[in-house]
C-alpha cells in the first residue's frame, strides 16, 4: 500500500506550505492547490485519500468544493479549515458532506490527528465495501459451486465407467459390463437431477433467466421436434409437426427458458406414451397470449393425481409402484418458468387415453393485436 | 495435455487419450500447469475449468492467447472440460468473449464421450 495521499486546497500559499511541512514528516504523500477549480481538477486526477479544504476562497467556495467531493468519489475524506470558524458552518459543511471540521489556528498535533482518524475512517469504510462486494459474489456463485462440488466426484466415476465400457482398461467380459452399464446409466440418471435441481433454484434465485424478447414460438417447436422426432420413432412414437411452417406466433419470452419448458413437455408427452402413440402439437393465438397445446395418447394421469403433478419431486410412477426414469423436476420447473413469463400452464388428462397440457404465453405487442 | 484437480478424472481422461496412443502429460492445477506448458510445449490442452473452487479456467486460457510469457505455445489449440454445461458454453455459448476474454478452440461437457473427445482432438490436430 502506498502512503496515503492528501490533497490540500488553500488560497493562502503559507497555509498550503505550513500544512504540507507538517503532512510530510508524518508518511504522507501531499498535492496542494491555490483555489477548488483546480483542487478539484486534482482530485479527478490524482484520487486522494483525503483532502483538506479551506471554506473562504476567491472563485468557488469551500462548501461547493466539499459537495463536488461527494459526486467525484463518496469515499474521499474531506476535511474542512476555516479562519471564521462558526458552528452555522461547521453544520453547514458537515451537511455538505465533510468528514471534520478544523478551525484556525491550529497545531500540527491536531491537524495530525484529525487526519489520522479521518483515514481510519476510510479504510474500515472501504474494508466494509470490499467484504460487501465479497459476499454478493460468493451469493452469486453459490449455487454453481454447490453444483460444482456435487457433481465432481459422480463425473469422475462415470468418467471410469465409460472408459470401462469403451474396453480402453481391458477386455470385460458381458456379465459385468452389463451391470456397469446400468450403474453408470443410474449415475446419469443423478446427474441429470443435479442439473435439474440447479435449473430451478436458478428461476427461484433470480426470476426469469436472460432478457424477454419477442420470439416466434412456432420456430422453438419446429426446431424440437425435428430434434425429437428420430428418438420418438425408435420408441415407436409418432411426434410431428402439423402446424403451417410459415406461420409465425410471436410471444414475449426467454428462448432458452421457452425451449426448456417445451423440452420437458414433448419429452414426457413421448415417455408417458403408448406403443405405437402420437404426439400432438397445437398453436394458436387468443387476446394477448400464444396458446400452445401438447397432447398424447398415453397412459393418462388419474384424476387424484392432477392437483400434485407440477409438484417438485411428484411421480405418478413412482407412487404406483413402477420406477420412473426422470428427477420428477421437469413439470415443476416448466410451472416456474411459465409463470415467470406471467404465462399460465394447465394439464387435463383421461386414463386410458392421454393427457394434454395447455401453455399460454404473453403476445408479444404486435402478435397480440392480431388476435 | 490435461489441466484439471481431480487426479481420478485426469487418470480417466489419460486412459482414453493413451488408448489411440497420444503422449499425455498432466497438471493438478495453475500453478503446476503454467511451468509445465512451457516445458512440454504440448500439441493440445484439455483445460478443466473450475479448479479449487475458482473459475482459473479462463484465466489461464485467456493468458495462453494473448499473454507474452506464453508467445512461444500460442497457436496450441485448447479445449474446455467443464461439468457445469453453462460454464463451457456448450449450453449458451462461450459468454467470456463479451468480456473481451479469449475463447478456447472447442469445448466438452464432463463426463466426456470418448469417441467424440478423440474426434475433436484429431479434428483440432489436423489443423
Amino acid at each position: 500500500m502506498p502512503d496515503p495521499l492528501i490533497l490540500i486546497i488553500d488560497d493562502e500559499e503559507s497555509m498550503r506550505d505550513s500544512c504540507s511541512q507538517i503532512l510530510l514528516k508524518g508518511r504522507y504523500r501531499v498535492e496542494t492547490a491555490s483555489d477548488g477549480t483546480a483542487g478539484l481538477e486534482k482530485t479527478r486526477e490524482l484520487r486522494p485519500d483525503a483532502v483538506i479544504v479551506d471554506l473562504k476562497m476567491p472563485g468557488i467556495s469551500g462548501f461547493e468544493v466539499i459537495e463536488e467531493l461527494g459526486r467525484i468519489d463518496p469515499r474521499i475524506m474531506a476535511i474542512v479549515v476555516t479562519g471564521y470558524a462558526t458552528v452555522e458552518s461547521a453544520v453547514e459543511a458537515m451537511k455538505k458532506g465533510a468528514y471534520d471540521f478544523l478551525p484556525k489556528p491550529f497545531t500540527p498535533e491536531e491537524l495530525r490527528m484529525i487526519l489520522s482518524r479521518a483515514l481510519e475512517h476510510r479504510r474500515v469504510a472501504l474494508e466494509a465495501e470490499t467484504l460487501r462486494r465479497e459476499k454478493q459474489l460468493l451469493e452469486e456463485n453459490f449455487i454453481t459451486m454447490v453444483s460444482h462440488q456435487l457433481r465432481s466426484p459422480l463425473v469422475a466415476i462415470q468418467q471410469y465407467f465409460e472408459v470401462i465400457l469403451s474396453d480402453l482398461a481391458g477386455p470385460v467380459e458381458d456379465k459385468p459390463k452389463d451391470m456397469i452399464r446400468r450403474a453408470s446409466e443410474r449415475l446419469t440418471g443423478l446427474l441429470h437431477l443435479i442439473n435439474d435441481w440447479l435449473d430451478l433454484s436458478r428461476i427461484d434465485q433470480k426470476g426469469l433467466i436472460g432478457k424477454v424478447k419477442p420470439l416466434d414460438l412456432g420456430r422453438i417447436l419446429r426446431k424440437l421436434v425435428d430434434f425429437m422426432a428420430p428418438s420418438a420413432r425408435q420408441s415407436g412414437i409418432t411426434l410431428e409437426w402439423p402446424g403451417d411452417a410459415a406461420a409465425v406466433f410471436e410471444a414475449l419470452g426467454d428462448e432458452e427458458s421457452l425451449e426448456q419448458v417445451f423440452t420437458n413437455l414433448l419429452s414426457n408427452a413421448v415417455s408417458y406414451n403408448k406403443p405405437g402413440g402420437r404426439v400432438e402439437i397445437n398453436l394458436r393465438r387468443e387476446p394477448g397470449f400464444i396458446v400452445c397445446e401438447v397432447r398424447d395418447t398415453g397412459i393418462g394421469i388419474a384424476q387424484d393425481h392432477l392437483p400434485f403433478i407440477f409438484d417438485q419431486f411428484y411421480q405418478v410412477s413412482r407412487r404406483e409402484g413402477k420406477r420412473g426414469k426422470g428427477s420428477g423436476l421437469g413439470l415443476s420447473i416448466a410451472k416456474k418458468i411459465v409463470e415467470a413469463h406471467a404465462g399460465r400452464i394447465e394439464v387435463s388428462s383421461e386414463p386410458g387415453v392421454g393427457s394434454t397440457f395447455t401453455v399460454r404465453i404473453p403476445a408479444s405487442g404486435r402478435a397480440g393485436e392480431g388476435a | 495435455m490435461v489441466i484439471d484437480d481431480d487426479p481420478d478424472f485426469r487418470a480417466a481422461v489419460t486412459a482414453i487419450l493413451a488408448s489411440v496412443p497420444y503422449d499425455v502429460v498432466s497438471a493438478d492445477g495453475l500453478a503446476e500447469a503454467k511451468p509445465k506448458i512451457l516445458a512440454e510445449r504440448p500439441d493440445l490442452i484439455l483445460l478443466d475449468i473450475m479448479m479449487d473452487g475458482l473459475f482459473d479456467g479462463f484465466s489461464l486460457c485467456h493468458s495462453l492467447k494473448t499473454a507474452k510469457e506464453f508467445e512461444a505455445v500460442r497457436s496450441t489449440p485448447v479445449i474446455f472440460i467443464s461439468a457445469v454445461k453453462e460454464l463451457a458454453g456448450s449450453r449458451f455459448g462461450f459468454k467470456g468473449e463479451e468480456q473481451g476474454m479469449a475463447g478456447p478452440d472447442d469445448y466438452v461437457d464432463k463426463p466426456v464421450a470418448p469417441a467424440d473427445l478423440l474426434a475433436r482432438i484429431e479434428r483440432l490436430l489436423k489443423k
